[in-house]
């Protein structure tokens, strides 16, 4: 059949919040240790910054949200790359974490899908 | 046994420096009542850390602040170093001391512009969002009228201006050392009132949506015809570059951000917040209406005092310089400068907030942190200003001239054959204004804004090109003003009618972007060197004044950047001609390409 879904398994999904502005340092990090790519959005993080005191001024509100989705076997080193680049260990600096991701879809050129699966994509 | 291993599961196995904990184990255990319900949790005790976390938590937050300031400065404060030694081979006198004022500079603009955005901006924003909504019209326009002279107390860059003043020699322009020395406060009160002005114009130009243009020309019709009458009077006219430099100063980093939150704030309440143009305005106005003022000041004070009386006011102050009182010498001046620029202007709020608002502040340790960071930032700038900046530029200033005519500091000068000097010192001055300029961030902020609304058309890099390349013009008209005495009115009024003929043929977009674009350059370290430069180069070159330059730098950016935006607009204009006139042939081609 011509338009078969290839759903892709074992994808992990890594979500990390950092200091808004520090958001490329964390992609770049993901990307040279294999990820494909990553979405970046904008957000207000609350929490820590009101129960630090006056220290709090040190945390900024504004986040960077880094979404990274990598193949399991990628999934720790990417996420220690992440950890070390955005300085995680750090107060204020930020988190990170893991989602197992069931399933998911998207355009892989035949040239790969040959390859893995044979001529003709049947498997 | 399995023959094969993933490799994940492997990097999971093999992985040092790992370790798990539930979450659980590192919060209070759920609470259940009696009826096995869960309870809430109890309120989290605020979190302490150990000092070593601190400093953890401190490091990048400082580091980040620091470096934005340590590259607007020291890049500048190089240059100027480096030309000194290399070109002119002259050496940095008190370089220590110098260096010391710059650090003091880095340090008191990163405190102060933090506690900016700790204190007094959210400040700022709570009046501006919650005042239209709780007072009249009129009261709003008073309130903001008020706030734009306390800003300008605030403004760090007036203390630059006043500083200026101890080098004017009464004797050559007794007007302007007896405003810039003995009525300093009523100086400032003008420029300040003049800004408040502007700010109201601004606001009701926000809310009733007028254009920007007609405001234009009917605030140049009198700064132009104000400075062409004094330009008749030889003692008047030295007051000049005064007056259109205090229109350069006004604009710096506390007064924009404040009075546009407050005027956005009054615009949002109006319902008329959201039309991309309505940030613009003010700071064009703020820049234009000081000039009136003080020039009006000047008439003032030239039809009560004459110039002997002004020469015996000098002497008697001459002789009183013996026992300054410690708060009138060095160190403490500075202090007791910043503490007056700051203070008022949050009393001023504060008494806004509880007395006619009767609203509690939000975070109150925050913004009194703020505030006393933007304290200890003004003082510490302050003495920067005295120690580093200043005394940096005033004696780049007054070496650079060695370069082209003998001046009695400089060993061997002149250094070069006039004409090579002179261009030298033109060069150096282009280069200065350029770098000052494409360093500023504030530049950086008005070119995305600028991007934003003209839909990508207007493009960042253009803009801060444009404004860098008219700043760097302006500088080097200024010290050839200087250099051969020009008188500035001849400098001066072409250029505006220039940019006034430019604003009429411009569409609204950019006639906005390029009337701001020139307060916007006029930052807290350009001002001060560029002003002690000119000072020390005047003094040099035995001109009566060294003022004027800024006003050039400000003129500068506004005509390069309407040329820019009518270019672009010439060259959209014959692409989309050429567009038309293809299409002849754009269908041919189509049916041919599938075949």
């Amino acid at each position: 059949m011509k338009d078969k879904i290839t759903y892709l398994t074992d994808v992990a999904l890594i979500t990390c919040i950092v200091t808004a502005g520090r958001g490329d340092a964390v992609i770049q990090a993901a990307q040279t240790m294999g990820a494909a790519g990553a979405l970046v959005y904008h957000a207000r993080g609350i929490g820590p910054r009101e129960r630090l005191g006056l220290l709090g001024i040190a945390v900024e509100a504004e986040k960077d949200v880094v979404n990274v989705l990598v193949a399991t076997d990628y999934q720790d080193v990417v996420f220690e790359a992440i950890y070390r680049a955005a300085e995680l260990n750090r107060p204020g600096a930020g988190m990170a974490y893991i989602t197992p991701i069931e399933r998911m879809a998207t355009f892989v050129p035949r040239e790969i899908l040959e390859r893995v699966t044979g001529p003709g994509g049947q498997s | 046994m399995k023959d094969s291993v993933r490799y994940g599961d492997y990097l999971r196995a093999i992985g040092a420096g790992r370790r798990e904990l539930s979450a659980n184990a590192i919060l209070p255990p759920a609470r259940r009542d009696v009826n096995g319900r869960p309870l809430p949790p109890p309120a989290p005790p605020p979190i302490r850390l150990h000092p070593d976390e601190i400093a953890g938590l401190l490091r990048p937050y400082v580091s980040v602040r620091f470096m934005d300031q340590f590259r607007a400065v020291v890049p500048l404060a190089l240059y100027l170093a480096l030309f000194q030694i290399l070109i002119l081979r002259q050496l940095v006198d008190d370089s220590w001391l110098i260096t010391a004022g710059l650090f003091a500079v880095i340090l008191g603009l990163m405190f102060f512009m933090e506690g900016l955005k700790l204190g007094l901006m959210p400040f700022g924003e709570l009046i501006g969002h919650t005042l239209p909504r709780k007072s009249s019209l009129p009261l709003v326009l008073l309130i903001t009228l008020l706030l734009g002279i306390g800003v300008t107390f605030a403004e760090p860059a007036i203390g630059a201006l006043q500083a200026a003043g101890r080098n004017v020699s009464p004797e050559l322009a007794p007007y302007l050392w007896l405003l810039l020395n003995e009525w300093t406060g009523a100086l400032v009160l003008v420029i300040g009132a003049s800004v408040g002005l502007a700010a109201v114009l601004g606001t009701l130009r926000f809310l009733h949506g007028w254009s920007l243009k007609p405001l234009i020309y009917a605030s140049l019709v009198p700064v132009l015809g104000l400075t062409l009458y004094g330009a008749g009077d030889p003692e008047l006219a030295k007051v000049m570059g005064l007056a259109w430099d205090a229109g350069a100063v006004t604009t710096g980093p506390v007064t924009v951000p404040l009075v546009l939150s407050l005027g956005i704030g009054i615009a949002a309440a109006a319902g008329r917040g959201d039309s991309g143009l309505s940030g613009f305005g003010i700071v064009t106005l703020a820049s234009l209406f000081p000039i009136i003022g003080v020039l009006l000041l000047a008439f003032y004070v030239a039809g009560t005092v004459t110039p002997t009386e002004i020469l015996a006011i000098a002497a008697m102050a001459g002789t009183d310089m013996g026992a300054l009182a410690w708060y009138e010498r060095s160190p403490g001046v500075e202090l007791i400068l910043g503490l007056r620029a700051i203070l008022p202007l949050v009393l001023f709020l504060f008494i806004i907030l509880k007395f006619v608002l009767k609203e509690e502040l939000p975070r109150p340790r925050e913004i009194w942190l703020g505030i006393a960071l933007t304290l200890i930032g003004m003082c510490l700038f302050n003495l920067g200003l005295t120690y580093g900046l200043s005394a940096l530029g005033a004696s780049a200033g007054s070496l650079v001239p060695a370069a082209f005519m003998a001046v009695p500091d400089a060993e061997g000068s002149p250094l070069y054959l006039y004409g090579v000097g002179l261009t030298l010192a033109l060069v150096f001055a282009w280069v200065l204004g350029f770098g000052a300029t494409i360093a500023e961030p504030a530049l950086n902020a008005l070119g995305v804004t600028a991007e934003q609304l003209t839909n990508g058309f207007f493009k960042k890099r253009t803009l801060i090109l444009a404004v860098s390349v008219g700043v760097a013009c302006g500088i080097a008209l200024g010290v050839t003003k200087l250099i051969f005495d020009l008188p500035l009115v001849w400098l001066i009024v072409p250029p505006y009618l220039l940019a006034t003929l430019l604003t009429l043929v411009s569409s609204e977009e950019f006639v906005n972007v390029a009337w701001d674009s020139a307060g916007v350059t006029t930052g807290p370290i350009t001002v001060p060197l560029v002003l002690a430069m000119g000072l020390g180069f005047g003094n040099a070159t035995q001109a009566v004044e060294g003022f004027g330059i800024l006003c050039l730098a400000s003129i500068g950016p506004i005509i390069s950047v309407l040329l820019t935006g009518l270019w672009a607009r010439l060259r959209a204009g014959l692409q989309e001609r050429t567009d038309r006139r293809d299409p002849s042939t754009q269908p041919a081609l189509d049916v041919q390409s599938p075949l």
